[in-house]
């Protein structure tokens, strides 16, 4: 159709080819090492579809957990299609709760909210053994039979959808009204704009894309504990990968999934042992202090060198402004 | 077209009441001052016809349609627009982006005044030079302002709410804007213009209102309302003769 679409499918193909490539090249460390990173990248999406709108949460490992386990313990009641659709869908609705809740709570406030959930959420879990199984876990169906390389193609197809989905958050429809919001939300509602329900289907979306990732992370090996899903990890990853890769875009959250994902190697060659968190951390900071527009708008800067100058202005991501 | 009407109405910040118990008529189909010294309350005004801040008991309608109590982007629906004082824009969104907000949002039958179809030909009816692909933070003071009435003016409103939106600017770029809003006007909105220079209102209203300490003052002909003595009191201190 038209040169923006064609962008977006050439994108969608660049995702789904360095996997084929591992696929087809069969690479069992890098395809594990893949699909751990591509699962990174679809909830770092997620957590990226919601801070458009100014809400930046530190709780995503709550639908990540709640995903997987929906996902996981409603598969053999309904099928498995149906069984993640309603997994899913649970995170949707659970999202669109707690997105009512803290609708009225300013930046940190939000924050401080949202982490909270993941915490009361993973309590939940461990005070209902005979639904949730407790502290000692699930086990959920394995995705394609447990076979990596098949995996790492559905885990693909997933993080394409997300793609999807980030994209049209993107487009005409949302990205104004969605950055207005996080900008201005007086002046948003003042051209028109539902703020309410617009806040509340970011934290739907971005819920059920989270629940999505956690759907994918619970079925790779069979057997899954809630330290697994509901941690801090899955609470900071999202926000680490996603300001490091580049905010407010598609590419910058699975960019930043996959350099994260190096950096981390890196640092464990390099320094092994714990103390490799420490130094991958202060990369991190240094990244992040460096490179305010992240990994993405690094490319887009070096880009304009090569293009006619046209703008030439930076324009810094914030965290909540 | 529609007038506003407001029905003893507050808003009150703590003990400080900005609109106090007020009660006034806009006209329709003209273009109203408001005026008052600073702090009288005209931005509250502006604030709670729009429904940013609902007032503590009373009646705001539009027309015959009550809007009291109504979210801002529902009485956006109903026909009432307005702009801000200080226009506060999100940095990295385009001219284009901006006005398409409300173009998408605010949904109506009602046409864009000038027989603009797209965000681009209101961007242009507003006098907006730079390129609609612009983005905001490299906007001039003066074209912030015209974007936002262009934004306003997406909103396909009935009645405009303008808040000092000549606050600022050049006389060249004054006199743009006073031809833009008689034109406005003429295509058929209500227009009310919070303004401080009397030259501007009196070449450009043809009612004022005075509100001092969130009451009504003085309404009437913009000649007679600028020479009575109670709103050069208000303005320039009891005792001030000219
Ligand atoms: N959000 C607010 N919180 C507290 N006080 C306010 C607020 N907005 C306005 N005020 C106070 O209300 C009074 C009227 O302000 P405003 O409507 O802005 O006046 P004007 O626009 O006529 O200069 C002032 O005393 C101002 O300090
Ligand atoms: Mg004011």
């Amino acid at each position: 159709m038209n040169r923006s679409l064609l962008t977006r499918l050439g994108l969608y193909a660049a995702i789904a080819a360095p996997s084929m490539l591992l696929v087809a090249t069969d690479q069992p460390f890098l395809i594990q090492v893949a699909i751990g990173t591509l699962i990174s990248a679809i909830l770092a999406l997620a957590w990226d579809i919601l801070s458009r709108t100014g809400q930046v949460s530190l709780g995503h490992a709550a639908f990540f957990g709640i995903g997987g386990y929906g996902s996981a313990l409603l598969t053999p009641v309904l099928g498995p299609v149906l069984g993640w659709a309603a997994g899913i869908l649970l995170c949707g609705l659970v999202a669109v709760l707690l997105g009512a809740v803290t609708l009225r709570l300013r930046r940190l406030y939000f924050t401080i909210a949202t982490l909270s959930f993941s915490l009361s959420i993973q309590v939940l879990i461990l005070v209902t053994p005979g639904l949730t199984g407790g502290s000692t876990g699930i086990m959920p169906p394995v995705i394609a039979g447990g076979s990596p390389p098949l995996q790492l193609l559905f885990v693909t197809g997933c993080l394409v959808v997300a793609a999807g989905v980030s994209d049209v958050f993107l487009g005409r429809r949302f990205r104004p009204a969605f950055f207005m919001i996080r900008n201005n939300p007086e002046l948003a509602a003042a051209s028109g704009v539902p703020v309410t329900r617009l806040k509340i289907l970011a934290f739907a979306v971005s819920g059920m894309v989270a629940g999505l990732a956690g759907s994918c992370y619970c079925g790779l090996y069979g057997y899954v504990i809630p330290d697994d899903v509901f941690t801090t990890n899955w609470n900071v990853l999202p926000l680490a990968v996603t300001v490091l890769g580049g905010m407010d875009t598609t590419l910058g959250p699975i960019v930043g999934a996959v350099v994260l994902r190096l950096l981390e190697e890196l640092a464990r060659q390099a320094v092994g042992g714990v103390g490799y968190q420490v130094v991958y951390g202060a990369v991190i900071i240094l990244f992040i202090v460096g490179l305010p527009e992240g990994l993405a708008g690094l490319g887009r800067v070096v880009l304009r060198r090569f293009r006619p100058p046209g703008e030439g202005t930076r324009i810094k991501a914030r965290l909540a402004s | 077209m529609t007038g506003v009407r407001v029905r003893g109405c507050t808003v009150a910040f703590g003990g400080l009441r900005a609109i106090d118990d007020l009660t006034l008529d806009i006209p329709a189909n003209a273009v109203t001052a408001l005026i008052g010294p600073n702090g009288s309350g005209k931005s509250t005004f502006v604030n709670m016809v729009s429904g940013q801040i609902p007032p503590r008991g009373g009646q705001v309608l539009l027309d015959t349609d009550a809007v009291t109590g109504l979210r801002p982007d529902r009485i956006v629906h109903k026909g009432l627009a307005r702009t801000y004082q200080v226009p506060r824009v999100p940095k990295e969104l385009t001219i284009d982006e901006v006005i398409s907000v409300p173009l998408l949002y605010a949904r109506s039958d009602r046409p864009l005044p000038g027989g603009a179809r797209s965000a681009a030909d209101l961007a242009r009816y507003c006098g907006l030079r730079p390129e609609v692909t612009t983005r905001c933070g490299r906007l001039s003071v003066s074209d912030l302002r015209r974007l936002e009435i262009a934004r306003a003016l997406a909103c396909r409103p009935r009645v405009l709410l303008l808040d000092e939106s000549m606050a600022g600017l050049s006389l060249e770029d004054t006199d743009q804007v006073i031809g833009l809003v008689r034109d406005i006007h003429a295509s058929g909105v209500t227009v009310v213009v919070i303004e401080h220079v009397m030259r501007i209102i009196a070449r450009l209203c043809s009612h004022a209102i005075v509100l001092n300490q969130g009451r009504l003052l003085a309404e009437g002909p913009p000649p007679q309302v600028l020479t009575m003595a109670s709103v050069r009191e208000a303005y320039l201190g009891k005792g001030f003769t000219l």
